[in-house]
């Protein structure tokens, strides 16, 4: 069998609820390499929670997540922190950039975390940021920036570490339009130039419209798959 | 103000008011925090106001129950009369107070907290010494205190809740030497006042212990003030004007004061009541003495809201609060120095002119100066301190992930680190000044007493009342004792010429008798030659009448002082004149020494008798178990531990007193660091959350924690040895001490503040450790 038609990331009957309030309710999700996908939905429906999921954060109450060859719910937290720093790149909506440290430093903090020499993490770091048109806040803070650059910068240091599955919640949410299309382009364009996975939760049809394929969350289940001819 | 106006102020103070508790669960935590914080500080200021209300119950209960009126007239014995010997005790080094009672009539004087006296043979005790009889840890003290216990001494009899004492009805008492015939108890509480020395050291202490606490409700007024910042910002977003921002901060900040003030008032209440549990260096207080006094307490309900007012005020000058969110002018505008410096510059000026001005024996210290310039002095410190801070932390750079984010959140905002660590600063600046005036000053509180400890560690004294023993049987009692090394025993009596004429006090001329064997006696004397059967008369220069020493072939009575325990007795025509020797406790006699040859101890009665111990004293048990020994003979047989130095007891009691300051501060302090670490880490949780996310070790966030207060840590405590070191240095120049610093105290001091912090980093890390579950993501 061809590794390529594999899934990379495959979520089983996923059960998840916070206190009494159910999150997933028999989620399933599978995402192949290179593949762009949106998770798409209304507001409470389970898709960050999803997301959480699939990306090692949560552990789901029942159901299985497999990365590659090896299933998440089995590993110790430390292994799933490390998965998260040298497989997994994550963006988020808002608050997720270290408001302490330069965008530049920001962008090299998941190499510094997997080891990489401050100097070298940096050079990588400054590359990214020229690539997603950034490398001029490269200094500042990322309270220094607007909106659409400080989420250019997640986008970087979520490339950075060249993983294989990039999550991106809601990543153009604080965004106008045009910044929000723009950091897309971007996002997708160096994913699919890196050969990485996307799983794009977002309820945006504009931003979902730039994925491989749509899944649709509701009521906590995976309700439809709607193959997109892109 | 037109009454519009007016209503606009508190119309404003108001929502100021419901603000703080519209927040939902984060701001009610927030104004919690606040609220205990506060109330920590409120709860310690009003301890330190019931200060003089405890010492004055203390010391009138120690009054009323006197009844060691050395020096004065005693009664004759009557019906209203009462033998009285203090019997004192130590036990594990806690002294237990003991009184041996015995009635001449049917109606003596009953002490305070007895209802009658014991009769012969029993003992009323205090609660704590009947609970310590009662339990394991006083096995060792049962043999000693072995009698049936029939009463409790009441609240007014005792000096605090935990005291040891005791009261043992005998009728073995005979009035003279330690045993005095009394016709009351109690005296006047002594109102003698301090030397300016001791005063100085008072007012410092003061100042030292409560600067802290007010550095710190400030700084606890502070809490969650991003937060704060971030509501402001959506009220002008709606229309509030710069003004009424400030007024809605005020609002807020009294708030969160009265909230302090109502928690610091439970807590006051709550620490009297556990109070009594509680017993440091000896001493103990009563729930009912810890009262503050009502003028100060006033000024601590008025002060704390006004504190809180002005430092959110203040605060909001160093921001701008615009509707769409809050810009910091601190990133732009560096903090200015001279104004900083002028504060300690200004205090040191102040104490200057006082050089060489107070020393035990002058005039009143002007108390409004030393206050206002140490106080400069070390307010300089929380001045200082953030300029420290922010111009050291700009220039660090590198390092590892944990230290970049340490840095780098302190450059972002060194203010809050700052402030949270000024407090302990404060505290370590005066520590180290007022440890350097204490070495300064202690050689002349601390006084040599003669005291050879190589030679005994211990000595036991037996008063009058032994019947013909031998000295070596005597000190072989105590050499069986397991961990007594060596033990040397002499008796004591007095002789006087047959015949003699008592004086106009009705007292016979007297003279030391000392038997020994000669071994024993080369501790008193230093004869050059000794055999049994000798007889030395020891002459000095201390000694008052040479002549009236009894001259050879003369007829003494031996125990002259008691018809019953007089015995006839010729001194020998032998007797030598020998050089005397200071006894192992420093005592230098002049009298006679015979050894048991030339004057049998066995035809003696009333004789007394001294025991030096020489001991191991890293057991514990051996001292007690020679006490036990020692009460053997009599509850009025004393064991005195020797000591080369000995610290007056002032002197003592301050330094005592400093210690358990410091130790209350220090501890809340940590509290208020604490705190506010949690609080900071609370605000920081979505960051927090983020960086779990893309896999950040929990120990890279925890040692960054620790950096972060580590880093202002060691520059406070760097900055608050130079400060205090001047400061101890100026303070030992007033004195007119020389200048020498007291690296032990410096280290110590610093010490106790880095465990303090590293205390706090790991108090705080099981909260980090929850808000790293990435359950914080969901906050959105």
């Amino acid at each position: 069998m061809n590794t390529e038609e594999q899934p990379l990331l495959a979520a089983v009957e996923l059960h998840k609820a916070y206190g009494a309030t159910p999150a997933l309710a028999g989620a399933s999700l599978a995402i192949r390499a290179g593949e762009v996908v949106a998770v798409m939905g209304p507001s409470g429906s389970g898709k960050s929670t999803l997301l959480h999921c699939l990306a090692g954060i949560v552990p789901p109450d029942a159901g299985t997540v497999r990365y590659r060859d090896r299933e998440l719910s089995a590993m110790s937290d430390a292994e799933r922190s490390a998965l998260r720093r040298s497989e997994f790149g994550f963006v988020f909506q808002f608050g997720q950039l270290v408001p302490e440290l330069t965008c530049l430093e920001n962008v090299a903090l998941p190499l510094r975390l997997s080891g990489i020499r401050r100097r070298e993490a940096e050079r990588r770091a400054a590359d990214w940021l020229a690539r997603l048109e950034v490398g001029d806040v490269a200094g500042k803070r990322p309270g220094e920036v607007s909106g659409g650059q400080g989420q250019r910068v997640a986008v970087a240091r979520a490339l950075v570490t060249a993983p294989r599955v990039v999550f991106a919640d809601e990543p153009t949410g604080a965004l106008d339009s045009l910044a929000g299309e723009q950091v897309m382009r971007l996002l997708t364009a160096a994913a699919r130039e890196a050969g990485a996975a996307v799983m794009l939760v977002t309820h945006e049809p504009r931003v979902a419209a730039y994925a491989d394929r749509e899944v649709v969350v509701r009521d906590g289940r995976t309700r439809e798959t709607v193959l997109a001819d892109r | 103000m037109s009454r519009h106006r007016a209503t606009g102020w508190v119309a404003d103070l108001a929502l100021g008011a419901r603000l703080v508790f519209a927040g939902g669960r984060n701001g009610l935590l927030r104004t919690l925090m606040t609220a205990v914080a506060v109330g920590l500080g409120v709860a310690l200021l009003l301890t330190s106001t019931s200060v003089s209300t405890m010492l004055d119950g203390r010391s009138e209960r120690n009054a009323a129950r006197d009844d060691q009126f050395l020096g004065a007239a005693q009664p004759p014995p009557g019906e209203r009369t009462l033998l009285v010997t203090a019997s004192d005790t130590v036990y594990r080094d806690e002294v237990i107070r003991g009184r041996l009672l015995q009635p001449d009539g049917a109606h003596p004087p009953v002490p305070p907290g007895l209802t009658r006296l014991p009769g012969p043979g029993e003992l009323v005790v205090s609660p704590a010494l009947a609970d310590l009889l009662h339990s394991p840890d006083g096995a060792l003290l049962r043999p000693r205190l072995d009698h049936p216990i029939v009463g409790t001494i009441a609240d007014e009899g005792l000096s605090g809740p935990n005291e040891y004492a005791y009261y043992l009805g005998t009728a073995r008492l005979r009035a003279g030497g330690g045993t005095l015939r009394i016709d009351h108890f109690g005296s006047t509480p002594s109102g003698e006042g301090l030397d300016p020395v001791l005063t100085l050291l008072v007012l410092i202490i003061f100042v030292v212990l409560l600067l802290p606490i007010a550095v710190f409700v400030a700084a606890a007024v502070r809490f969650g003030g991003e937060a704060r910042d971030r509501r402001l910002a959506a009220l002008r977003l709606v229309g509030a004007d710069a003004v009424t921002t400030r007024r809605v901060a005020a609002g807020e900040a009294l708030v969160g004061a009265l909230l302090g003030l109502l928690a610091g008032a439970a807590f006051f209440l709550l620490g009297r009541q556990l109070v009594e549990l509680v017993t440091l260096e000896g001493i103990s207080v009563f729930a009912g003495d810890v009262r503050p006094h009502p003028a100060l307490a006033a000024l601590i309900v008025l002060a704390v809201p006004a504190v809180a007012v002005a430092v959110a005020q203040l605060a909001l000058r160093r921001i701008v609060v615009e509707p769409l969110g809050v810009v910091r002018r601190s990133g732009s505008r560096r903090r200015r120095l001279w104004w900083r410096l002028a504060l300690p510059v200004v205090g040191a000026a102040l104490l200057a002119p006082l050089h060489g001005g107070i020393d035990q024996t002058g005039g009143p210290v002007n108390q409004a100066r030393v206050i206002t310039g140490v106080t400069l002095l070390l307010i300089g410190v929380t001045a200082l301190l953030p300029w420290l801070v922010e111009a050291v932390v700009g220039r660090l750079r590198g390092g590892s992930v944990s230290w970049q984010l340490a840095i780098r959140r302190l450059q972002l905002d060194s203010e809050s680190s700052a402030r949270m660590v000024s407090g302990v600063a404060v505290a370590v600046a005066g520590g180290i000044a007022l440890q350097m005036l204490f070495a300064g000053v202690q050689g002349v509180y601390v006084r040599n007493t003669g005291q050879d400890v190589s030679r005994a560690q211990t000595m036991v004294l037996i008063r009058d009342d032994l019947p013909g023993v031998d000295a070596d049987s005597l000190a072989e009692r105590f050499r069986a004792v397991p961990g007594v090394e060596g033990a040397v025993g002499v008796l004591d009596t007095a002789v006087s010429p047959v015949g003699s004429v008592p004086d106009e006090y009705g007292q016979r001329p007297g003279t030391l008798l000392r038997i020994a064997n000669c071994a024993a006696l080369r501790e008193l004397a230093t004869p050059d030659r000794c055999v049994d059967g000798d007889v030395f008369q020891i002459i000095d220069e201390q000694s008052p009448d040479p002549a009236g020493l009894p001259a050879p072939g003369q007829a003494v009575e031996v125990g002259f002082r008691h018809p019953e325990t007089t015995t006839r007795w010729t001194v020998p025509t032998s007797l030598r004149a020998v050089p005397g020797r200071t006894d192992p406790a420093g005592n230098q006699f002049a009298g006679l020494l015979a050894t048991p040859g030339a004057l049998d101890p066995a035809t003696l009665r009333g004789v007394g008798a001294r025991v030096y111990l020489s001991m191991d004293l890293s057991r514990p048990d051996t001292i007690e178990l020679v006490r036990n020994a020692a009460a053997e003979f009599g509850p009025a047989a004393e064991v005195q531990t020797l000591r080369a130095t000995e610290e007056a007891s002032r002197f003592a009691q301050i330094r005592r007193g400093l210690y358990v300051g410091v130790l209350a501060t220090l501890l809340l302090l940590g509290a208020s660091l604490l705190v506010g670490i949690l609080e900071q880490l609370r605000e920081r949780r979505r960051s927090l959350a983020v960086l779990v996310a893309f896999g950040t070790r929990r120990g890279t966030l925890s040692a960054s924690v620790f950096w972060q207060t580590a880093v202002p840590v060691l520059l406070g405590l760097a900055l608050a040895i130079v400060l205090g070191t001047t400061l101890g240095g100026i303070l030992l120049t007033l004195v007119r001490q020389p200048v020498r610093l007291d690296w032990p105290s410096i280290a110590s001091m610093s010490g106790i503040a880095g465990g303090v912090v590293l205390l706090v980093t790991v108090g705080s890390l099981p909260v980090l450790w929850r808000l790293l579950r990435p359950s914080g993501l969901r906050t959105e």
